[in-house]
Formats: C-alpha cells, structure tokens, sequence
C-alpha cells in the first residue's frame, strides 16, 4: 500500500474524530438541556440539533468511503488525487456549514425541510450559504464516488462486480467478485443517486432564492428528494461499514476469508434495488402522497433490510460459533457493531410498519432508532477499522491495554442513551422539542438519563480514539 | 451521457427564467391566512334578545360563521341565500351538528337591522340559526383574517364573500372565499366537525415541478412533472455505470 494513502486516510481518521467528539458534546448539550438541567435558548438548541446532524451524518459517510477507498486498494487502483479533492471540499463544506450554524444561526435541522430554509429565522446570508455548502460538499463527494466506481469498473464487467455470475448455486465462475467489491460497488450506487438527489434539491432550492417569488417548489416534491437523498444516504452509509466488515473480521480473527456465495449475491442485489423506495416511508403521514406508494414504501423497507441483515448475521455467526476467535478491539467493535446495526434495524421496521407509524411518527422513537444503528452500529464498524488501520500503522500486531473498560464504557453507556429515546419514544414523547411541554413531562427524565449514559458514552469514545489518533498523528508527521 | 446532462441543464435553465417572467401571483393563500388560531370571543347580541360571546356560543356546537352586513347591495344576500339552500340540501345536521352565526361586521348596523335581515331570509325560527352584532367587530374580523374596505363613493364595503368554520374549541378549522359549492361547504361542516380533511395545493403559474396533480372538477390525481425529477437521480446513476463502463472498456481494447 502506498503511504500516500495511508496518510489521506489517517488525515481522514483524524478529522472524523475531532468532529464526532465535537457533535457528541452538541448532543450532551441538548440532552440536558431537554432534561432541564442546563438552559439553552431555543435558537442555540436548533442550532445545536441541526449542526450535530449534519456533522454525524457527514462524518460517518466519509469514514466509510475512507474506509473502502484505502481496502479498495488490494483490489484496484484508485485515485488518490480524487481522495484529496474529496477531502479538501469536505473540510472547505463542513466550515461553510458551521458557519452558516454557529455564526448565522440557520437552525432548519439537517434536513432542512422546504420550507424552512425561506423561513429566514437568522442571518440572510446563513440560507445561500447553507446551500453552497451542500454544492461544495456534494461535489467533492460526487467525484470521489465516480472516481471509485471507475476503479472497479476498470477491472470488473458490470455483471462481475454485480456478482451475477453467483446467482446459480453450484455456479464456478472464472472471475469470482469479492464480497467487498460487490458491497462497495452496490453502495457506490446508492450514493451516487443519493448525491444527484440532492443536488437537484439543491438546484430547486436555490433557484426559488433567487427567483423572487418567481418560482414556487412543489412541497411533496421537495419532501420525497429530501428523504430520498437523507434516508437513502443514511442507509448506504452503514452498507459501506458492512463492506469493511466482509472483508476485515475474518482476517482479524484468524478465518479463512469470506466468499461470495449465490444467497450474498442475492441479498445484496435485492438491496441495491429496494433501498431506492424504502425513504417513501417517511411519508406515510403526508396524505396527498397516493396509497400505493405508501404501500411501496412499507414493502420496500422490508425487503431492502431483512436479505442483507439475514446473511450479515449468519456470515458472522458461521464465523464465530464454534471456533477458535483471536478476539481484539477491532473485531469486537464489528460484532457490537453488526448487533447494533441489527437492533436498530428492528426498530427500523416496526416504525416504517404503517399501523405503528401512526403512533411513533416524529416521537422519540424515531431518533431512538437511527441513533442505535449509527451510535451502536455504524460507528462502531468505522472505529473497529479505524483501529485496526492505526496498528497497520505501527507493526500490524492488535495489543491493547483496558480493552474491556473501552468496551464497557461504549457498550453501557449507549444502551442507558438509547433506552432514554425509546421509553420516551414509546411514552409519546415528540422529538425535536428544546423543552418539554407539560403533557410530555416524561420526556424530561428520559433525557436526564439519556444525557448521564451518553457522556459515559463519551468517556469511552474518549479512551478508545486516544492511542488511534496517536498513531494517526504521527504518521501524518512523519517522513515516510 | 455528457449530452444528456447538457440537455437536462439546458431545458431546466430555460423554463425556469421564462417562467418567473411569466407568473402573475404568488397564489392564493388568503384561506389559509390565521387558519387553526382562536378566534376573538367577543360578546355578541343576538336577535331574540339572547346576549352570549362567540366561544359560549361554540361550545355546544360548532359555527359556521358568515360576516355580512346589512345594507351590502353586493354578495351578502346570495352568500346568505346559498349557504341555506346547500345546507338545506346536505341535511347533514343529524351526523355533523352546527349552528350558523350570521355576524354583521358593519359597526353601525344594529340589532334590528339584523333582525330584518334574518326575516328577509326567512330564518327567524330557524333552530340552528343566529343572527347578531357585536361591539367587538374589529377584533373579530382580525382573528378571522378579513379585511374589508369603506368605500366612500359607493357607500358600501369592498369585501370577500367568506364563510369560516369555527370549532367548539373557538378555533377557525376552515376558510372558504367566494360562493362555493355544496361540496366544499360540507367540507367546512366535516372540518369544524374534526373529521380529516384532505387539502390540495391551488395550482399557480409559479410552480411547474409538482408530483401530482388535482383536478377539482373531476376529483382525480395524475401525475406531475416533479415525479421525473424523483425518478431521474437513478436513472443518471445507471446511465452513469453503463457509460463508465463502456467507456474504460474502450479504452482497455
Ligand atoms: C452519544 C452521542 C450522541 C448524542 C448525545 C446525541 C444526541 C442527540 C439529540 C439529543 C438529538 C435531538 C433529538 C430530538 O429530536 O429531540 C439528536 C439528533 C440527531 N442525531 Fe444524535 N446524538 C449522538 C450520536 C449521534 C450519532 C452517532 C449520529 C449519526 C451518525 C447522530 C445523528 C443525529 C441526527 C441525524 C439527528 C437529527 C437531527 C435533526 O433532527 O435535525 N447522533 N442527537
């Protein structure tokens, strides 16, 4: 591997870090302040609520494709001039944004919905400004993607690096696709239709800005590429972790690699195709949308989820059970990880079950969900490569002192902080409020205890990234 | 590929310019203006003799409430004439209750003007039906959102023919502007009711990307323009796969 790349992906490392602990502390910050024991203005909480989103869900994107950008490598050559320009629009983006929050205030959460971002509740400029930045961001990640995608597809026919020639069972092909290939590139495409999603959000957005009132957005329209960029985003965020994980727990654990057999072929190709109308299930509560899709949208979030879960879980079960596991923080974090994805999966489903979204819609329950795939989940595969990447760095050998205490502290913490939205969740109480009226009283001492598990939480994050940035930093400084 | 997107950018940044050249308004929203806020509970006196405030009134069963005044040469008289014939011929009081209130916002007509008025209409002994005044008009027609004007030459207000559907909780649930058809006054009586009640986008000059459109006269939703814009993400990214490939494909052979 050349060290050129070692360093864009410790620079990326790095970045992630510093952000996620930053983001985690705007979170403590509304927590508390929901449980009444700190007290925000409404506008700082906003401020707060959309800048932590938009930073996660940046932050833990980037951490996937860094990830699969830097193991694509064994398999093909990549550009690294694409990484860079990726990373250097993605710094240039996220100051844009933090800007537009922290000093213009625009506070329209992370999917600024049409039409909060013309509901000009801040500085004038911080709306254009929000807006370029998601150009400069998306840009940056459109050629990156691209870029990705021509690396594959310079080496693997359309039907190779699909896997097709694995759909017959008892199938020998010549040109057999890894896992890792197949889960990458079948990401690569979600995201990319994700990114042209929003940039015609973006362009829509924009040019009712400019317009003057000359051009009006369609607001179902608006809604359905909001979710369809956010949601869809979101899910292939997770799906590039899973790619990491199908080709790095068998080689840290001591197992033979893992193949691509006929049932992981098919489960992930029926994901590359449903996860396109799963996002329709944010839009059950919006009646002009007709029946059908509704339909569609509760159909779609089963079969994209349950094929891919299904064979994750038993790949790693076949893996573990029985045998002989060199056990170490990487593949530990994996395992947690895949058990987090999986929960907050299942958290998934009953909300997008139409009988039940009646009641969850926009409570708690809805944040209780996605937090447990990405604060249990994704997050947990990023840092289990992240981990594993910085001892490559030093002399590949996984030794770690307080392994147990890390885990703990992570494990403990982010179930007490997950419980809290659930059980608040499932009392009714709505998300989104920066104080909690009388009739959700409940919410207060959910947050309370949500907030005291997640700076635990924290604590654990704090120990475990310490040796990796250690390690990260000083190979960025070195001469090698 | 490259001539797709060109074609796409070239079409998109044609129409829309020329379309904001063209637009006339930025639609009709004044239904909506003050929607779901309470209304002022003003005092009123109602012909009989019976003195109540708006919110007493609502409480048992919701309003429709109809602002008129009595010596309006213009659209008071049919607006009062079609609201009873269509009710009349919804009879939906048995499963939706409510009472109308017909509120004079003319600070200088008076309770027998009203009384007249309620006579000409034949309404007198009417159950369900009020007529009234009230010193706290202005106050009332704020909360409601109706703004009508003096003019001075011709004697008479300039304003809108507006029915507005009050709740038993003193809430405006409903606007309808102008003389409306049966079919929407049973939407007022279902909404003030707290029955749902689907609402559409009126169609402007200023939108062209909407996913579905209504069409009131049929009551149907056919597709919109704005479901290609949802659709053509994935198409692009496929086209975008294809074209990589063949083109590094090419360049291999
Ligand atoms: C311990 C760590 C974390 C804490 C304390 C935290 C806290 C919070 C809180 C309090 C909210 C607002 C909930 C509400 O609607 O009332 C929130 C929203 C959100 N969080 Fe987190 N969070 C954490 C980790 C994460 C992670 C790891 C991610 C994603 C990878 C994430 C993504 C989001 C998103 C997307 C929202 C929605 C923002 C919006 O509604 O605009 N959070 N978080």
């Amino acid at each position: 591997m050349e060290n050129k790349f070692k360093k864009i992906t410790s620079l990326w490392i790095i970045t992630v870090l510093i952000l996620f602990v930053v983001a985690i502390i705007l979170g403590l910050l509304m927590r508390f302040n929901q449980g009444g024991n700190i007290k925000l203005d409404p506008v700082t909480f906003y401020t707060d609520m959309t800048i932590h989103g938009l930073t996660m869900i940046g932050i833990w994107f980037v951490a996937g494709m860094a990830a699969v950008n830097y193991i694509m490598e064994r398999y093909v050559r990549t550009s690294y001039k694409a990484n860079l320009i990726a990373y250097i629009m993605t710094v240039v983006g996220v100051l844009m944004l933090w800007g537009a929050g922290f000093i213009g205030k625009f506070h329209a959460g992370w999917t600024f919905l049409y039409p909060l971002p013309f509901k000009i509740m801040w500085e004038q400029w911080a709306t254009p400004l929000f807006l370029y930045a998601l150009l400069v961001l998306g840009v940056g990640w459109t050629i990156w993607t691209v870029s990705l995608m021509i690396s594959l597809l310079k080496k693997y026919t359309l039907s190779q690096v699909f896997a097709w020639q694995h759909f017959k069972r008892d199938a020998k092909p010549e040109v057999e696709t890894p896992p890792f290939v197949l889960i990458s590139m079948i990401s690569l495409v979600g995201v990319l239709s994700c990114l042209i999603t929003a940039a015609a959000l973006d362009f829509l957005l924009l040019t009712e800005y400019y317009s003057n009132g000359g051009f009006i957005n369609d607001a179902l329209l608006m809604k359905n590429l909001t979710y369809f960029f956010g949601h869809t985003l979101a899910n292939e965020m997770l799906y590039l972790g899973l790619a990491v994980i199908y080709e790095l727990f068998s080689e840290v654990s001591g197992r033979p690699k893992w193949k691509t057999s006929w049932y992981v072929a098919y489960a992930w190709n029926l994901t590359l195709f449903f996860v396109l109308f799963a996002f329709l299930h944010h839009m059950y509560m919006d009646f002009v949308q007709p029946e059908t899709l509704q339909i569609i949208g509760q159909l779609a979030s089963y079969l994209a989820s349950i094929p891919s879960t299904g064979v994750t879980i038993f790949s790693i079960l076949v893996a573990v059970y029985g045998t002989k596991i060199n056990w170490n923080l990487a593949n530990l974090m994996f395992f947690i990880g895949t058990a987090g994805w999986v929960s907050g999966g299942i958290g998934a489903v009953i909300d997008a079950t139409i009988s039940n979204n009646f009641l969850l819609h926009n409570t708690l329950w809805v944040p209780a969900h996605f937090h447990t795939y990405n604060a249990l989940g994704n997050v947990l595969f990023s840092l289990g490569f992240f981990y594993w990447f910085s001892f490559q760095l030093k002399d590949g050998i996984i030794k770690d002192k307080h392994s147990m205490l890390k885990i703990l502290l992570i494990v403990i913490g982010g179930i007490g902080f997950l419980a809290a939205f659930y059980f608040a969740g499932a009392d009714s109480v709505a998300r989104r409020y920066a104080n909690y009226p009388e009739e959700m009283a409940s919410g207060k001492f959910w947050a309370t205890f949500g907030g005291t598990f997640a700076t635990i939480y924290l604590l654990g994050i704090i120990l475990f990234i310490g040796g990796i940035l250690k390690r990260c930093f000083g190979f960025v400084f070195s001469r090698v | 590929m490259f001539r797709l997107c060109l074609f796409t950018s070239i079409v998109m940044l044609t129409i829309l310019p020329a379309q904001s050249l063209f637009s006339q308004s930025l639609g009709d929203f004044r239904e909506e203006i003050n929607i779901y806020n309470t209304l002022y509970d003003a005092p009123l006196h109602l012909v009989g003799g019976a003195d109540v405030s708006l919110h007493e009134l609502a409480k048992d069963k919701p309003i429709i409430l109809a602002l008129v005044f009595s010596r309006c040469s213009g659209v008071c008289n049919p607006l009062v004439l079609e609201l009873k014939e269509n009710l009349r011929m919804l009879n939906l009081q048995q499963e939706l209750p409510y009472s109308v209130l017909v509120l004079s916002f003319d600070p200088w007509d008076k309770i027998e003007d009203m009384q007249y008025m309620a006579e000409r209409f034949n309404l007198t002994n009417e159950p369900d039906w009020y007529f009234g005044v009230t010193d706290s008009i202005n106050q009332v027609i704020n909360s409601v959102g109706f703004k009508p004007i003096w003019d001075e030459k011709k004697k008479q207000f300039d304003h809108d023919a507006l029915l507005a559907g009050v709740s038993t909780k003193g809430k405006m649930t409903k606007k309808l502007l102008g003389l409306r058809n049966s079919k929407d006054l049973r939407m007022l009586v279902q909404s003030i009711n707290k029955v749902f009640i689907p609402s559409y986008r009126l169609p402007t000059n200023t939108s062209i990307f909407t996913c579905f459109n209504y069409d009131p006269e049929t009551g149907k939703i056919v597709p919109g323009t704005g479901l290609l814009i949802i659709i053509m993400p994935v198409l692009i990214t496929w086209l975008t796969v294809i074209g990589i490939r063949m083109a590094v494909r090419k360049k291999t052979t």
